[in-house]
Order: C-alpha cells, then sequence, then structure tokens
C-alpha cells in the first residue's frame, strides 16, 4: 500500500501581452493565446478562493464586465474536465462564442480600465510534509493542509492522471480499496463550491466513514 | 533583526516553506537590487526586510542605491509623472543626463551578481553595462496609460533585460521578455500593520479628539482630487440622514505638493462646521497613528477616482475591516465585491453600501474577516519575497512550466 503523499502548489502570474476590450477581441485573444494561457483562465479558475457567479475567467468577464449573461452561462457551462487537450477546449470555447455571435447582436465594449486581461502561469509544485497512511491519518491531514493542496490533488489531479478521478479518490480505490468512500468523492460537483468550501465537504464525507468504522464490530 | 520564522503562525506556512525550498536551491547565490533611495517608499520598505531575511536563509544578498544630483531626481521625477500619464517637458539633454548619470554609477557599482534586481526607471539605464548574470527590471508604479514618447524612452532600456515585473496586469507591455505580475504588499509585523491594545487605541483617539461614541467611517490617503475627498464628504452627509455617525480623513499635509495644500483647503471648507467630521494632518511617518485609525474604525473607504494598487485598501483589510473602494486601478486586485469589501463607482453607491454596512454588524464582521484572510493568501511581504525567488528560479528554468522541488 502506498502512502498519501500531500503535495501543494503555488503560482506566479505572466501576463500574455494581450488585453481585449470587445467580444470579438476576446475571441482572436482566445484564438491566438498559448495553451499556456487558456489552462490558467479555465482550469486554474478553481484557485480562487472564493466562488464567483460563473466558472471560468472568460465568463466572469463577458458576465461582469460585458454583461452578456447569456453568452456567460453558455461559456460557464464548458467543463474543462470534458477535454483530454487545451486545444479541444479552445475550439469548444470558440465555437460557443462563434455560435452565439451567429444568433444574438454583438455586446457593448467593455468600459475603460475593465478590459480583460490574458495571463498565463508558472508553477511550483512541492511535498507539505504531511503523509497519511490509512483513511483516520488522511482525514487529520485534510483539515490542515494547505488550500492549494486541496485543489492540486481535487481539480489539477483529473489531468495527471489522463483525466480521469481526482488524486484523493484514486488513492482511496487503489491503494486502500475504500470503493465506496471514493465513488462519493467522485461524485462531488466540483463546480459548486470554492476551495475551502470543497474541503469542507470532502472532510465531512472522510469523517463519516471514520465515524462508521469505529462503531463496526 | 527579523527572520522567516517571525512570520510563522501569520503568514501562510506554504509561502515560508516555498521561500526556504527557494532559498536552498539559490543557496550561495548573489542578488543584487538597485533602486534609488534608502528611505522612505515601498520600494525601500521592502528591500529593508527582505535583504536580511533572505542573507539569513543562506542567498548573498546586496542592496545598492544609485546617486544622483538633484538635476538628476528632478529628471527621474517627471519620468515618473509622465509614465503615470502626467504629460512633462523633456529635451534630449535631459535623457543624455539620465544615461550619464547611470554610466556613473555602474563605474563604481559592482553590477556582478547572479541576478540583478533593477526597481523602477530611475536607474533602468544601467542594463547597458551589465555584465553577467539575470537582469530583472521591476516596475513598481502605474504605467497603464504613460505618455507614449517617455514610455518608449524608458522601453527602449527594458526591452534588453531578461524579464520584467509589473504589479497588476492592466500595467503589462508588449515587449520582447517574460513579464511576471507581482502584486504589492504590506509587513504584517511593521508599525502600520502590527496588533495593537485597546489602550494604545484609545490613546490616539483621545490625542485627535476623536470621541467614540458612534461607527466611524474612515478614509486615510493624500490629499489629492483622485482620492476624490470631497465625494466622501457627501457620501457621509447622505449616510448621516439615516445613521448618526463620524466621519475621519486623514492623510499627510504633503507640504511638497501646492494643489495638497489647496485641496486640504477645499475640503476644510466643505467639510464646515460639522463637529462629526474629523479632518487630520499627519507629519509623514506616523504609521502608528494610521495603524490605530484604521483600527478604530466601522467601515474604511477608499473612494478613489484613480489609484495605483491602493496599499491603504490592504491595511484596512488586514485589520479585518469591512473596506469600500473605487472600482478602479489596482483596488478591483483586492475586492471581490461582496465578499471581502465592496466595490463602487458613484457616491450614491458609498453612501449606499456604508449604510449596509453599518446596519448588518453580521455581514460586516463575516466581511472583514473574509478580508483579513485574502490579504494573508495573497498581500502580505513573505508572498512578495517567495515570488522574487520564484520568478529567479522559473527564469533558470524556463523551459518548464510546472517544476517539482
Amino acid at each position: 500500500m502506498k502512502p498519501f503523499i500531500f503535495k501543494q502548489c503555488t503560482n506566479i502570474l505572466k501576463s500574455a501581452q494581450r488585453r481585449a476590450g470587445t467580444i470579438k477581441e476576446l475571441l482572436h485573444g482566445i484564438k491566438e493565446v498559448s495553451d499556456a494561457s487558456i489552462f490558467h483562465h479555465t482550469y486554474k479558475y478553481f484557485l480562487k478562493e472564493h466562488i464567483l457567479e460563473y466558472t471560468n475567467d472568460f465568463s466572469q468577464w463577458v458576465g461582469e464586465s460585458l454583461e452578456e449573461h447569456t453568452l456567460a452561462e453558455h461559456l460557464s457551462s464548458v467543463d474543462p474536465y470534458d477535454f483530454t487537450a487545451v486545444s479541444a477546449l479552445r475550439e469548444e470555447i470558440v465555437r460557443v462564442i462563434d455560435d452565439y455571435l451567429a444568433h444574438f447582436p454583438e455586446p457593448r465594449p467593455a468600459m475603460k480600465g475593465n478590459e480583460f486581461y490574458f495571463n498565463e502561469s508558472a508553477t511550483i509544485v512541492f511535498p507539505t510534509g504531511i503523509i497519511a497512511h490509512n483513511v483516520a491519518e488522511f482525514l487529520q491531514a485534510l483539515k490542515y493542509v494547505d488550500s492549494s493542496s486541496i485543489y492540486y490533488h481535487f481539480y489539477e489531479g483529473r489531468i495527471h492522471g489522463m483525466h480521469g478521478p481526482d488524486d484523493f479518490s484514486l488513492w482511496l480505490k487503489e491503494d486502500l480499496n475504500e470503493k465506496e468512500l471514493s465513488e462519493k468523492l467522485v461524485h462531488i460537483d466540483p463546480f459548486m463550491y470554492d476551495i475551502e468550501g470543497m474541503r469542507r465537504l470532502i472532510v465531512q464525507i472522510v469523517e463519516q466513514k471514520v465515524q462508521k468504522d469505529m462503531e463496526t464490530l | 533583526m527579523l527572520q522567516l520564522s517571525d512570520y510563522s503562525g501569520i503568514s501562510p506556512k506554504s509561502d515560508l516553506q516555498l521561500i526556504s525550498r527557494l532559498a536552498d536551491k539559490l543557496s550561495s547565490k548573489q542578488f543584487l537590487h538597485i533602486n534609488s533611495t534608502k528611505e522612505g517608499g515601498g520600494v525601500a520598505e521592502i528591500l529593508g526586510r527582505m535583504t536580511p531575511l533572505l542573507s539569513k536563509l543562506g542567498i548573498v544578498v546586496r542592496w545598492e542605491v544609485i546617486q544622483g544630483d538633484q538635476r538628476f531626481f528632478t529628471i527621474t521625477k517627471k519620468i515618473h509623472n509622465s509614465l503615470q500619464g502626467l504629460p512633462e517637458e523633456f529635451t534630449d539633454d535631459m535623457w543624455k543626463y539620465h544615461e550619464a548619470i547611470n554610466e556613473k554609477n555602474a563605474k563604481t557599482l559592482d553590477l556582478n551578481a547572479d541576478v540583478v534586481f533593477i526597481h523602477d526607471p530611475q536607474p533602468v539605464p544601467l542594463i547597458k553595462f551589465r555584465d553577467k548574470g539575470l537582469w530583472i527590471w521591476r516596475c513598481h508604479i502605474d504605467v497603464a496609460n504613460p505618455v507614449e514618447e517617455v514610455w518608449n524612452r524608458i522601453s527602449a532600456y527594458a526591452g534588453k533585460y531578461d524579464a520584467a515585473i509589473f504589479s497588476v496586469s492592466k500595467f503589462a507591455k508588449q515587449m520582447p521578455l517574460d513579464e511576471f505580475i507581482i502584486t504589492p504588499t504590506i509587513d504584517p509585523l511593521s508599525e502600520k500593520n502590527n496588533d495593537l491594545t485597546a489602550d494604545e487605541i484609545n490613546e490616539v483617539a483621545s490625542r485627535f479628539k476623536i470621541p467614540l461614541d458612534k461607527p466611524i467611517i474612515l478614509q486615510v490617503s493624500r490629499f489629492d482630487r483622485f482620492k476624490d475627498p470631497k465625494g466622501v464628504i457627501r457620501a457621509y452627509r447622505m449616510v448621516k440622514k439615516y445613521n448618526d455617525c463620524r466621519l475621519v480623513l486623514a492623510g499627510s499635509s504633503a507640504t511638497d505638493d501646492p494643489e495638497g495644500e489647496a485641496v486640504i483647503r477645499e475640503v476644510t471648507e466643505f467639510a464646515g462646521s460639522d463637529p462629526d467630521i474629523h479632518i487630520l494632518l499627519l507629519p509623514a511617518f506616523r504609521d502608528k497613528d494610521i495603524n490605530a485609525l484604521q483600527r478604530m474604525a466601522t467601515v474604511v473607504l477608499q473612494k478613489s477616482l484613480k489609484e495605483g494598487f491602493g496599499l491603504t485598501v490592504t491595511e484596512a483589510m488586514w485589520k479585518g475591516k469591512p473596506v469600500i473602494g473605487g472600482n478602479v486601478g489596482g483596488i478591483p486586485t483586492q475586492i471581490i465585491d461582496g465578499v471581502t469589501g465592496f466595490l463602487v463607482n458613484s457616491e450614491e453607491g458609498s453612501a449606499f453600501r456604508i449604510r449596509r454596512i453599518l446596519n448588518n454588524p453580521d455581514m460586516a464582521s463575516k466581511m472583514g474577516e473574509n478580508a483579513r484572510q485574502y490579504v494573508r493568501n495573497h498581500f502580505l511581504i513573505t508572498r512578495q519575497i517567495r515570488d522574487y525567488l520564484f520568478v529567479w528560479y522559473a527564469m533558470l528554468n524556463k523551459s518548464k512550466r510546472v517544476m517539482e522541488l
């Protein structure tokens, strides 16, 4: 049995040196920026501590700064974990915007100062120094690890495993043979919680399991 | 002298861990900072804190200051203003002098190091005299809307660096080099931000003759029209119709700024004889007084019409205060509307948000808690130190987007 080694990650923002003030400029930007930039504005969105109205930077900007809520809703429903390559995710976002522009009038430009700034990020991954060998230790660690560790394993973990489940579910299933508990984590909606909310939810689910085990003969 | 462990339990543990790990990787390497002053301003403050702290971690840090005469600093002040959008007159001679003084400094300074951080535009021409190492230009000022001709002159130098660092995304420029975004930060252990006892706060209140008998609305800022002090008074008057409160406007007297004095006169006149409006002119470096004022406030305003980053917003958020900020400059980077504070676009909006805070103490307290946590995670000095080392390490590993340590 392999123990679970909690890692954490830190990002630094890099400018992609490009901005958009209108939906068409956003569209051109999305078509041309690096994969790292698309990755940053979609997958990395979940690193935000507070859940916002929409679920990626593009939809948030379209909703807040262009006040085009229908398009923001459409963009929000694009699930980055449905795609195994950033290029396919990029194509889908472009398709959603193209489709919107074919059916609706073009939204007004953003107010000056509220333009969209394309960024990328560089990441350093390093161990937290916390290791769990069983569910009880896992529970204790979940309560106190840095929030970036929850992000790294629960969100980015889905990409490490070739778009399989998150690192927590995978370890519980493969190494501890805790299939039922693993399934419960797999079925959490990743879009509906901020990181701390997600931590609370996972802790609650794992705690129920530990309590049940303690009471079983 | 402070060391990294003094920030344990204050800064996020992951930041302290990463600083230690990166310092191990970069141990014995030379880290040189060059700016134009040892005293005053945020740049000198962070370098003063960071230099000894990194030395203790095994990095060989040096902090040098370029020397110049009055003519040089008059020119660099004009450059500074123009980069922030204020047109100034320049002649070719002035640009030649700017470079000549840098050349003179290059002859006396030891520019050899593994990484060289050049802070702001005053020493930017030093790049012409580089010998070895990574050279990174750290631009602390708001260059979102510079005077183009002046930016072109500065970017001719900046473009020769290996990387540049700006404070917020909207300041980044199109240049043929890597550009990192690192926001400014506050030091939680400085006099302006450390904890104060109730007695210390009461002493400041009584010295400034501010009775603590009703909620206090506070704005701390220079007396400058871009900080909209009259707009703040108008918002306070709208609030006063429904909620009894006091307004405190505190700022430095800015004796070197003739316009500042005119603004103070205007504001004092506009406030009239209202005994609940307190206009405080603080001498420079009265950090503890500002700390106490922020701690006694019920709600803090930063109703700027134009703003760089707005570190007074960060300071108040760190003290767990609900902050209402103008939706400009770096303020939206700090205030997530409705979560870590409120963003406003008008006097009416400010008044309405003040009333919401005064009438919902539970919401205000939750907002203040969110604000403090947000600052802890993003805007403390340890994060800035972490990011400087991160940029250095990332530049040594340029081919990797994800680095494992």
